[in-house]
């Protein structure tokens, strides 16, 4: 309990942090919120002065005068609540975009397991919409408790200056309106919960039946479906219609109760007026009344305000834990506190010393794996579907942490390196080539400034994707639809290919795509495939045997070993599992001998 | 199309607006009464002379209490029947508008997403409904209210001040005709960047590999800055409009009472009008401000509910393509033989052929095979089956009738399929699996009790799912099929993975309840499929997620059960295929092998090489 009081108040503390920077024009909106409630309480007194003067037929200059107080009210109000408005919009607005632009760098940095682990919908709900339930909370929710608070004080006081007995007259009802507005919001929120469950079960219906329709049509189940919708829009009805049936009564309730207060006030007011007719030293005079009778009402809203805020900042310091936790979460691939780097740079010597690693707990995908390749030199990894290849491939770019062993990069272990020293030297050709909103040429250089309009180019051309990109209407400028779904599997693995080469890194690393090929593009990726390994060390996990047959080495994976190496003639002579998978393929055409995903997808 | 429901709930509507004006009316009365009490306390010669007794007194607070009395059952009265028409007429239309989408065919789907139709749902009924509902309470008190207070001023109090005085209410009924046209599309804007913002997120986290890969985390956070920035500009661009209209329409108010006072202090003096009439006046000022914002609101709402309207008159325009021919041919039942006679067929809107040219004739009983890569057609000749897509005349027939003249019903009831994707619902297993055999059984509305609903959202949500899952429960005891599903299920062999879970058939699937495999999936649409008993069975690929063992028990229960009856299997693998009475491989739409397992593998063909293959694939998996 105190633990958890203790996390509420941290949540709300570090919340006042991002306000910080803008605390000078928080301070300033704060004083134009409490000048606009002066002045706003001001008015009435103002027009109380005036009748008291039309009663006692006083020069019409002195009501002119007052006139002219008012409409010096008047302009003070308008520039207050015009700075108060946008001050505390503009402050809020920055604080939500500083809290995002945090938030997402800070998922940027987490390691690839947080995402396998955690949906991308989940991620998007916390930089979008969570942000913005805090949007309210520092452009309304704080002032506004502070003025209500405020309001609600001056007016008792004032009130209790003018005349202490009909001050009290007008509290008596205040408990009662406390009482009913809290109760009218608390069941007004019920029913609108109720409501909105209501409405995402129908939601949730539609969209699972919408999808499914083809199901019900191949089952000829229309009517039923018909007449179960009908109950489920019957209940939202229902749910709906509680709805305004709480408004409906809770609405006039207040109404009458703020009719109950008038007459209260009317009812002892005349009694002071008459006492005061009969002795003006005691009562109060018909001005006063009438500045009664037009407070009586103003507490009505902050009071309102106030029990409605409760739900509201709820909402927000619920939405806010949600983003700390993320906030709060830790890269699990750190980089070193004292970076190495190769002596002679990174050449592209890769080595798997003892390799174990699992994705989680012991369920090893990877089995004291050994193996060294020498910069330059061309390696591929083939086996069937779950024998590890794929993860090797995640290993080289630490993406992952070994969980025995090490892997050194020209002698320097993984671990040791910067990160980003480390990944820009490794150029991944991945099997779903992720394209993109944007240009074709965009798609390229990955927005990289460094990379020039001729580099990427030549990069097209070197990767044989020119001459398609030419083709296209807008040609480089292009812009990819819906991720690249309009391009054919084909020339996405084009495109990727000029993406690597354009970054021109000296490690290869690349996952074979498994999607069908024409022959012509087939043809256009092997030539280009040949001229990407030249010169830079490459590992390869390939699915059609026929693309690794120039590899200087080919090693067969099994269950997490590796079981076979050599060339391909080699291994072929061996009779095991490579010559196995090779007569699959044979029979198989351009189809891949394996189902193209690791177990652990 | 609106029409048509207005004029059922006309008499709520004339209820609504008659309650709706006498509310408007009675309120013209209190500022008035207030008015000649101030007046009657204070005396109009400021000579202490209060005309008023105690007795006027409480005459004033009995017509004030009659007044608030009346104008408070009023708005009970309006809410009642304006809002609840409205809400009734909307369900209405939900009601029908979901019964019109089961109507239209496969090709509709194609073309429009699930997420699309769901926008009618969601966006267009509650514009329409707002239209119908609180835009309607807007407009009347915009016209009818605004008029009678400002005749209310006139008559009561005075013309020239009225006149005078309600020059800045001009304004204020441009201001908010100008912030409806002007400022209420820049919500808009808003709900593009944000929504431009979460593409943006969206795209960036779910291309993270690319993005670590090539070590562009600095370039996404630029990208991002630009979409973040970009909402934020849209908000306080609404945010700057918003902080100068409201705080000037409040000075424009003041403004008009400031003239009161000058010009009404004026006419007091000179005796043209008398200090109650001063006062009511004043409150008739502030009276007017809602009917000039309302001009705005209203206008919104209704042009906003006029595009609703048009877009769901669309939707409802859309026709059933695949409906019964009209004339009764008289055919109740189907004996499971059928042929596709030179069957050609492209999906609409493309030239492209997916069949082509294909023909078989299967005699009641028998078992069709089909093979082929992905993308030859094999699931196409499921769906026309099915009629999900018309064909040509005579090209699919049932013992020799044209698939057309045999009535939707009987055909789909004599038809069994087990589509690819194994769509389930969230129901219960045995829900699931009788889904072909069920009648619907109608439960009572539950009332809900306040204490109940006053509870957290959690207990609210967790105590409806709870309800779900009774009524779920409830359902399958009342239908009384158990023993027919478990049949169904152990036939395709899932009935033991069904008993391991939580609840066994009364384990709900899906988003409220357990996830099942996919192989799981598969088999509970298999015994959906066979639960209906149906002269014919199409599988379609619908063993591609079991093992082998599983598969061969399959085959041989089903082998079992349809005995006499007709069976379709479309699959990759020749275990599944291999006693087939016809086989039949598609390349490109056309038949390019026929014939049983023996004779394929005589041939040497595409066939043999894929026994082999499957062979050798065996071994691997069995040597190591």
């Amino acid at each position: 309990m105190r633990a958890d009081r203790n996390e509420k108040k941290n949540t709300f503390g570090r919340l006042l942090g991002y306000a910080k920077p803008y605390s000078r024009e928080l301070a300033i909106a704060l004083f134009a919120t409490l000048a606009v409630t002066g002045l706003e309480l001001t008015v009435p007194i103002i027009f109380g002065d005036i009748v008291r003067k039309f009663n006692n037929m006083a020069p019409y200059s002195e009501v002119v005068k007052l006139g002219i107080e008012y409409g010096a009210v008047l302009i003070l109000m308008l520039i207050f609540a015009m700075a108060q408005r946008w001050l505390l919009q503009h402050a809020g607005q920055q604080i939500v975009y500083n809290i995002r632009k945090e938030l997402f760098a800070h998922i940027h940095k987490l390691s690839l397991s947080f995402f396998d682990n955690t949906p991308v919908g989940k991620l998007v709900t916390r930089v979008t919409n969570d942000t913005e339930a805090l949007s309210e909370l520092f452009s309304n929710i704080i002032v506004q408790f502070i003025r209500d608070v405020v309001k609600i004080a001056a007016l008792v006081v004032i009130m209790l200056v003018l005349n202490p007995t009909l001050a009290v007259r007008a509290f008596i009802l205040l408990p009662f309106i406390a009482l009913l507005t809290y109760f009218f919001r608390k069941v007004a929120r019920a029913c609108y919960r109720l409501s909105r469950s209501r409405l995402t079960a129908i939601n949730t219906y539609l969209s699972e039946h919408l999808s499914g329709m083809s199901v019900i049509r191949i089952f000829r189940k229309e009517n039923e479906k018909n007449r179960e919708f009908r109950a489920k829009s019957r209940e939202l009805y229902n749910a709906y219609f509680r709805e305004i049936m709480v408004f409906a009564v809770f609405r006039p309730l207040i109404y009458l109760t703020s009719v109950l207060a008038l007459i209260n006030i009317i009812w002892g007011g005349s009694g002071l007026v008459f006492e005061n007719a009969a002795d003006p030293l005691r009562g109060i005079d018909v001005g006063t009344l009438y500045i009664f009778i037009q407070y009586v009402s103003s507490f009505f809203e902050p009071i309102q305000e106030l029990s409605e805020m409760i739900g509201t900042l709820q909402q927000a310091i619920a939405s806010a834990e949600k983003v700390f936790t993320i906030l709060d979460e830790e890269t699990k691939i750190k980089d070193p506190e004292d970076p190495k780097v190769p002596t002679d740079g990174i050449r592209g010597r890769i080595e798997f010393d003892h390799v174990w690693f699992a994705y989680t707990g012991e369920n090893w995908v990877l089995r004291d794996v050994s193996f060294v390749i020498e910069p330059g030199e061309s390696v591929a990894f083939v086996g069937v579907t779950g024998a590890g290849k794929t993860t090797i491939l995640s290993l080289v770019g630490r993406y992952y942490d070994v969980n025995r062993g090490r892997i050194l990069i020209d002698g320097v272990d993984v671990r040791d390196m910067d990160k980003k020293v480390l990944r820009r030297a490794i150029g991944q050709v991945q099997q779903d080539v992720f394209l993109f909103t944007g240009t074709i040429a965009g798609n390229i250089s990955l927005m990289n400034d460094e990379i020039t309009d001729e580099e990427i180019y030549r990069a097209a051309k070197t990767a044989n994707a020119d001459s398609f990109i030419k083709g296209l209407e807008h040609g480089y400028e292009e812009a990819v639809m819906e991720r690249g779904s309009t391009l054919s599997a084909g020339q996405r693995q084009l495109l990727s290919f000029a993406r690597t080469l354009a970054y021109d890194p000296a490690i290869l690393v690349m996952d074979e795509a498994t999607a069908n090929i024409d022959t012509e593009t087939e043809q256009l990726i092997t030539e280009a495939l040949a001229r990407l390994m030249k010169g830079r060390t490459t590992v390869m996990v390939a699915h059609r045997l026929s693309t690794i047959q120039h590899c200087d080495c080919i090693m067969v994976m099994h269950k997490g070993k590796i079981r076979e190496s050599g060339t391909h003639a080699e291994l072929l002579e061996q009779n095991g599992i490579y010559r196995k998978l090779y007569e699959i393929q044979l029979r198989s055409g351009h189809e891949p001998y394996d189902s193209g995903s690791d177990g652990q997808q | 199309m609106l029409g048509k429901y207005i004029k059922r709930h006309i008499a709520g509507y004339i209820a609504g607006v008659l309650v709706l004006f006498g509310v408007d009316y009675l309120g013209l009365f209190i500022p008035q009464l207030t008015g000649e009490l101030i007046e009657g306390l204070g005396g109009q010669n400021g000579l202490g002379a209060i005309t008023f007794t105690r007795d006027d007194i409480i005459r004033s607070i009995i017509s004030i209490l009659a007044v608030g009395s009346g104008m408070a059952l009023g708005r009970f009265g309006w809410r009642f029947f304006l809002f609840g028409s409205a809400r009734k007429i909307e369900m209405e239309i939900r009601n029908d508008l979901f019964e019109h989408l089961t109507t239209l065919s496969d090709r509709y789907y194609s073309e429009h997403k699930t997420g699309d139709l769901m926008a009618y749902f969601t966006n267009d009924l509650n514009s329409l409904r707002s239209a119908i509902g609180p835009a309607i309470i807007t407009a009347f008190d915009a016209v009818v209210m605004g008029a009678m207070v400002i005749a209310k001023m006139i008559l009561y109090v005075d013309l020239k001040l009225t006149l005078i005085a309600c020059i800045p209410m001009l304004v204020i009924l441009g201001g908010a005709i100008w912030y409806a046209v002007k400022v209420e599309p820049m919500y808009k804007e808003i709900n593009d960047t944000f929504s431009d913002m979460s593409d943006k997120v969206q795209e960036s986290f779910s291309g993270i590999r690319v993005i670590k890969a090539f070590v562009r985390e600095d370039a996404e956070n630029r990208a991002f800055d630009v979409t973040n920035k970009n909402k934020m500009a849209s908000v306080l661009k609404v945010a700057k409009a918003n902080s100068v209209v409201w705080p000037t329409l409040e000075f424009l108010i003041g403004l008009c009472k400031l003239i009161t006072v000058f010009l009404g202090g004026y006419m007091y003096y000179r005796q043209t009008i008398t200090l109650a009439q001063f006062v009511a006046f004043n409150q008739y000022v502030s009276m007017l401000v809602w009917p000039m914002i309302a001009a705005g609101d209203s206008l919104n709402m209704i042009s906003q509910g006029r595009a609703a309207v048009r877009r769901l008159n669309e939707i409802f325009g859309a026709t059933a393509e695949i409906t019964d021919t009209g004339k009764d041919s008289g055919i109740t039942e189907l004996s499971g033989g059928f042929a596709l006679n030179n069957l050609s067929f492209a999906y609409p809107g493309t030239d492209m052929k997916v069949l082509d040219g294909v023909s078989v004739s299967v005699k009641p009983g028998e078992t069709l095979a089909i093979m082929g890569r992905t993308g030859c057609g094999k699931t196409t000749v499921a769906s026309l089956l099915l009629r999900l897509f018309e064909t040509g005349d005579g090209q699919i027939s049932f013992d020799g009738h044209d698939i057309k003249d045999i009535p939707l019903d009987v055909l789909r009831s004599s038809v069994a399929l087990v589509p690819q994707d194994n769509f389930l619902f969230s129901d219960s297993v045995q829900a699931n699996i009788a889904f072909g055999t069920r009648k619907f059984i109608e439960f009572p509305d539950e009332k809900l009790s306040m204490a109940l609903i006053n509870k957290s959202e959690d207990e609210l949500n967790k105590y409806l799912d709870r309800q779900m899952n009774d009524r779920c429960a409830k359902n399958d005891e009342l239908q009384n099929d158990l023993e027919a599903v478990e049949e169904a299920a152990k036939t395709a062999v899932v009935h033991d993975n069904i008993m391991g879970f939580p609840k066994g058939y009364s384990t709900v699937i899906g988003e409220r309840g357990v996830t099942m495999s996919g192989g799981q999936k598969q088999r509970s649409s298999i015994a959906r499929a066979l639960m209906k008993n149906a002269p014919i069975l199409i599988l379609d690929d619908s063993l591609s997620a079991v093992d082998t063992d599983t598969e061969e028990k399959i085959i041989d229960n089903l082998n079992r059960v349809r005995q006499g009856k007709t069976t379709v299997i479309i699959a990759h693998r020749i275990s599944t295929v291999r006693n087939a009475d016809h086989i039949m491989i598609l390349e490109n739409g056309r038949v390019a092998e026929y014939g049983t397992h023996d004779e394929l593998v005589a041939l040497g063909g595409r066939y043999a090489r894929l026994y082999e293959k499957q062979q050798l694939e065996k071994m691997i998996e069995e040597a190591v």
